[in-house]
């Protein structure tokens, strides 16, 4: 977008140390090339331009379903557009930021951002030591300026002006006897360098979080008790050089959640209203418990591991007896909210069912639409008419030994349970209900529902060192854009026509005349600039001797705009 | 139940649109009034070539960078231009109304927030409400002291416009706030985000106008019109880098306090759900338009446009990420459901 323009590269201010024309090119050996490229990927206007790049390349990350966030909704995706799934799936559309382009385009902007704060802290370390520049030639023709004569000798004129500029907190310098150079705003730069340096501190934050930093989620119904280990997480997602032997050994038990929902109708009915769930935590296996309440926005913190309350669902609780009424399956079964009104997907898993196995999959619907027009629909998200609806298979259920998540049935190697006349068995039960199954097959109790808490254990080792550095960031970008750098000369001279004095103010007469011209530079827009050129003449104005001062600062309209 | 307040929150709301209403009209007026008359627009049009002269011959001299161009004065139409009392009087009069309209809104926004209890804005209709009573007391604030009277009727007008669709489209009763909103973080990052948005909407009226002055600028008309009694281009660029450095300074707030609320909220401060997507890509584009301003060689013009397309994300960030079912993520607190 920006880089197509035919003026040359130039490097950014601060950057510019070496800015000269560029001669016919002579060729370039490897080594010069390799130079010309640091130079390109180290200017301001690739930096620019990568900027852009990686804003339109974050969004198709926004549009497309990804797996790090939501890896069901992608499964969906690809089956829904089977032609062009494929191609955007090579060509990691799925997984955008972890995806090689995205990566090499903001792998390039820290290189050229490291490229480019190296050199310019070591111009900003000089030039915090260096004084300032010498007077220019030519005062007038700097951005503001004024003159004024004066009857003070140019001594005492440059001390007048030494005092005005000290007030303004300028640093100070004589390289002769008849001018004054005077700089201040070094913090603008330091407060740029601090900005990027601290970009840098945020990336250092994310991959340390990464590599040291772990997560691991349960669905823990009402009632229940979980240990944590490596091995009792639903799911663990640990960093490279996690040690999951040494997870936090705490015990977690869910006694009751608290869930409220919006049932006034109209706009927003059904939302939730309350998440709470109380839990006794103890700390490690043979300490005692203690209450805690985990609630969205209020974790608790475990051993450096915050415990966070994410999700939450219907667990019903499920009994499948065989012919004889034996009991060949109880347990509270999780089933995963699929809408707002937890209209939720499970799988009831029954290997020990013969001469079959039995498998049930269907959903629980927390108030069931009872006629089922468009299919089991739930109306509302609290329990307030549950019911199961439930289609039978029967068959192979671990088809290759290979293995499986609990919340789908692999129905390669199963049939659907039909009724004596043919037509698919289809099970609905209030709580309480039994459905005798078709063909001896036994039975299925639905005795009661229970609530889940879907509850995530988290560390972010890499957390304070980004928020630090985010901290420094935002100061630094503060300083680095509310700072001005400005440059202040002041040069002295004698009157050449000593009458020029003699009429003003009637100081000392036939006393030597001076006359002061001052002259001020900024780097960037900067109405400020005009006011201390202005409050230098002012100084002038209110020592005793001035004589016809005749400054005549510019512009004099700007002072009064923006 | 405080539902009288919410409903007098209401009438405020109302009252204030039909103020708002008022002081869009009494800005035209103004403009109208601005114009220079003929009798000077010969004066002002020599003005405005000299100083072409002047900058062009600068810019020969000096850098040949179009950044350098800087007209000498602020207002290209030059001391020439005065603005009649007419004009002034108008543009006062419009000003007085804005402050009304801004004051009923800003007592509407109160009044809800007093009837829920809470930070009043919670869901799509209170942002937007919330967030054009902030691009109100933004401008109000600014306008008197930079004489911005020429800059109402295209801050009022997106005003109403916000308030009109928030009442016919995004209207929701007064109620509790979903759990994941409940937090005091919820009074620092989304005040932070829409007074960002307040700046970058006043960032973007005069970036527009930018354009255009810089386009009059380089082909003068034969007479003069209501643009010329703008401040120059230069000047309207100087203003909107202004402005959008506030922004981008209160975005990248917005943007860290967003980060530190997703760690207590959801466990992990970044996790590219497609609201922190879009923010980020806010932020990238801003960054790059100061990039852009602070690269010599760089076209204000084009910097300007990235600025623009800035405003355009963050636009897409307000109505179809929150809106669309496509950008399915962990912020859906839009309340439309």
């Amino acid at each position: 977008m920006t880089t197509d323009t035919p003026v040359k590269p130039r490097k950014g201010k601060g950057r510019a140390k070496d800015q000269r024309p560029e001669p016919a090119l002579p060729d370039l050996g490897p080594l010069e090339l390799l130079r010309w490229g640091w130079r390109q990927l180290t200017s301001m206007r690739t930096a620019l331009f990568l900027l852009l790049l990686l804003s339109i390349a974050a969004v198709p990350g926004s549009i497309f379903p990804q797996r790090n966030i939501d890896a069901g909704r992608v499964a969906d995706y690809i089956a829904q557009n089977p032609t062009t799934s494929p191609w955007l799936d090579r060509l990691g559309f799925f997984d955008v930021y972890a995806s090689v382009w995205f990566s090499a385009i903001y792998l390039l902007l820290f290189i050229s951002l490291v490229g480019c704060i190296v050199p310019r802290t070591k111009v900003h370390v000089a030039a915090l030591r260096a004084r300032p520049p010498k007077a220019p030639a030519r005062l007038h023709r700097l951005d503001e300026h004024a003159e004024l004569t004066t009857s003070l000798s140019p001594d005492e004129a440059l001390a007048v002006a030494r005092a005005a500029l000290k007030r303004k907190r300028f640093r100070l310098h004589s390289h002769d006897g008849v001018s004054l150079s005077g700089e201040s705003g070094y913090l603008r730069e330091t407060g740029n360098l601090l900005f990027h340096l601290a970009l840098t501190g945020i990336i250092i934050g994310m991959a340390v979080g990464h590599v040291f930093g772990w997560r691991g989620d349960i669905i823990l119904a009402e009632g229940d008790k979980f240990a944590s280990s490596a091995g009792t997480y639903n799911t663990i997602s640990p960093g490279p050089w996690v040690d999951t032997e040494s997870l936090p050994p705490f015990v977690l038990s869910l006694d009751k959640l608290h869930v409220e929902f919006n049932e006034t109708p109209g706009r927003g009915f059904g939302q939730p209203r309350l998440f709470d769930a109380q839990t006794r935590l103890q700390r490690d296996p043979g300490s005692p418990a203690s209450e805690e309440t985990v609630s969205v926005n209020h974790p608790i913190a475990v051993d450096g591991a915050d415990i966070f309350l994410l999700g939450n669902g219907y667990t019903p609780v499920v009994t499948v007896r065989d012919a004889k009424g034996t009991v060949l399956y109880r347990e509270a079964t999780p089933f995963l909210p699929q809408d707002g009104n937890y209209r939720s997907l499970g799988v009831i898993k029954v290997p020990s069912a013969s001469p079959k196995q039995l498998g049930f999959t269907g959903f629980f619907l927390p108030t069931a639409e009872p006629t089922f027009a468009n299919g089991p629909a739930s109306i509302f998200p609290d329990a307030k008419n549950p019911e199961l609806a439930l289609s039978v298979w029967e068959g192979n259920l671990f088809p290759g030994g290979a293995p499986q998540s609990v919340y789908t049935l692999n129905t390669d190697e199963m049939k659907q349970v039909t009724k004596a006349d043919g037509s698919p068995a289809l099970v609905r039960l209030k709580p309480g209900q039994t459905y005798q199954l078709p063909g001896d097959r036994g039975s299925i109790t639905f005795d009661n529902v229970k609530r889940f808490a879907g509850l995530s254990v988290r560390t972010d080792p890499g957390a304070p060192i980004s928020l630090v550095s985010a901290i420094l960031a935002t100061l630094g970008l503060i300083l680095g854009l509310t700072i001005k750098r400005r440059r202040v000369f002041v040069r002295v001279r004698p009157a050449a026509d000593p009458t020029a004095t003699d009429g003003g103010a009637g100081g000392r007469t036939g006393s030597p005349a001076t006359v002061v011209t001052i002259g001020g530079l900024s780097k960037d827009s900067d109405p400020g600039l005009a006011a201390i050129v202005t409050a230098i003449v002012t100084a002038f104005h209110t020592t005793i001797d001035t004589a016809t001062a005749t400054a005549e600062p510019d512009r004099p309209a700007e002072r009064t705009e923006s | 139940m405080p539902n009288s307040l919410a409903a007098n929150a209401n009438i405020a709301l109302y009252a204030s649109m039909i103020v708002y209403t008022l002081a869009m009209l009494a800005f035209t007026w103004h403009l109208a009034a601005r114009a220079p008359k003929v009798a000077d627009s010969k004066v002002l049009a020599e003005s405005t070539v000299a100083e072409r002269e002047l900058v062009g011959a600068g810019a020969a001299a000096g850098a040949p960078a179009p950044a350098e161009r800087r007209p000498a004065t602020p207002y290209a139409a030059g001391p020439a231009f005065e603005e009649s009392l007419r004009s002034r009087q108008r543009g006062s009069i419009a000003l007085m109304l804005t402050y009304l309209a801004t004051a009923l809104l800003v007592a509407s926004v109160v009044m809800r927030g007093v009837a829920v209890s809470r930070p009043p804005w919670g869901n799509m209709f209170e942002f937007a409400t919330a967030a054009a009573a902030a691009v109100g007391v933004a401008y109000s604030v600014l306008a008197r002291r930079n004489r911005w009277e020429w800059l109402g009727v295209f801050i009022v007008t997106p005003i109403l416009l916000v308030l009109g669709l928030s009442l016919t489209v995004l209207y929701t009763e007064a109620g509790e706030l979903m759990p994941a909103l409940k937090s005091y973080w919820l009074g620092i990052h989304v005040s932070v985000a829409f007074l960002a948005v307040a700046f970058f909407t006043l960032a973007f009226a005069v970036g527009v106008l930018y354009l255009v002055r810089l386009r009059r600028e380089d082909k003068p008309p034969a007479k003069p019109g209501v643009l010329e009694s703008l401040p120059s281009a230069a000047a309207l660029e100087r203003t909107a880098y202004s402005l959008n450095m506030v922004g981008f300074i209160l975005w990248t707030f917005t943007l860290i306090a967003g980060a530190i609320w997703a760690k207590q909220a959801w466990g992990a401060y970044w996790q590219w759900d497609p609201k922190e997507v879009w923010t980020f890509v806010i932020w990238t584009v801003y960054a790059a338009y100061m990039h852009g301003r602070a690269t010599a060689g760089v076209d204000p013009r084009r910097s300007m446009y990235i600025a623009l397309a800035g405003y355009v994300a963050v636009i897409i960030n307000f109505t179809l990420v929150n809106l669309v079912s496509t950008f399915v993520g962990m912020h859906n607190y839009s309340g439309m459901s």
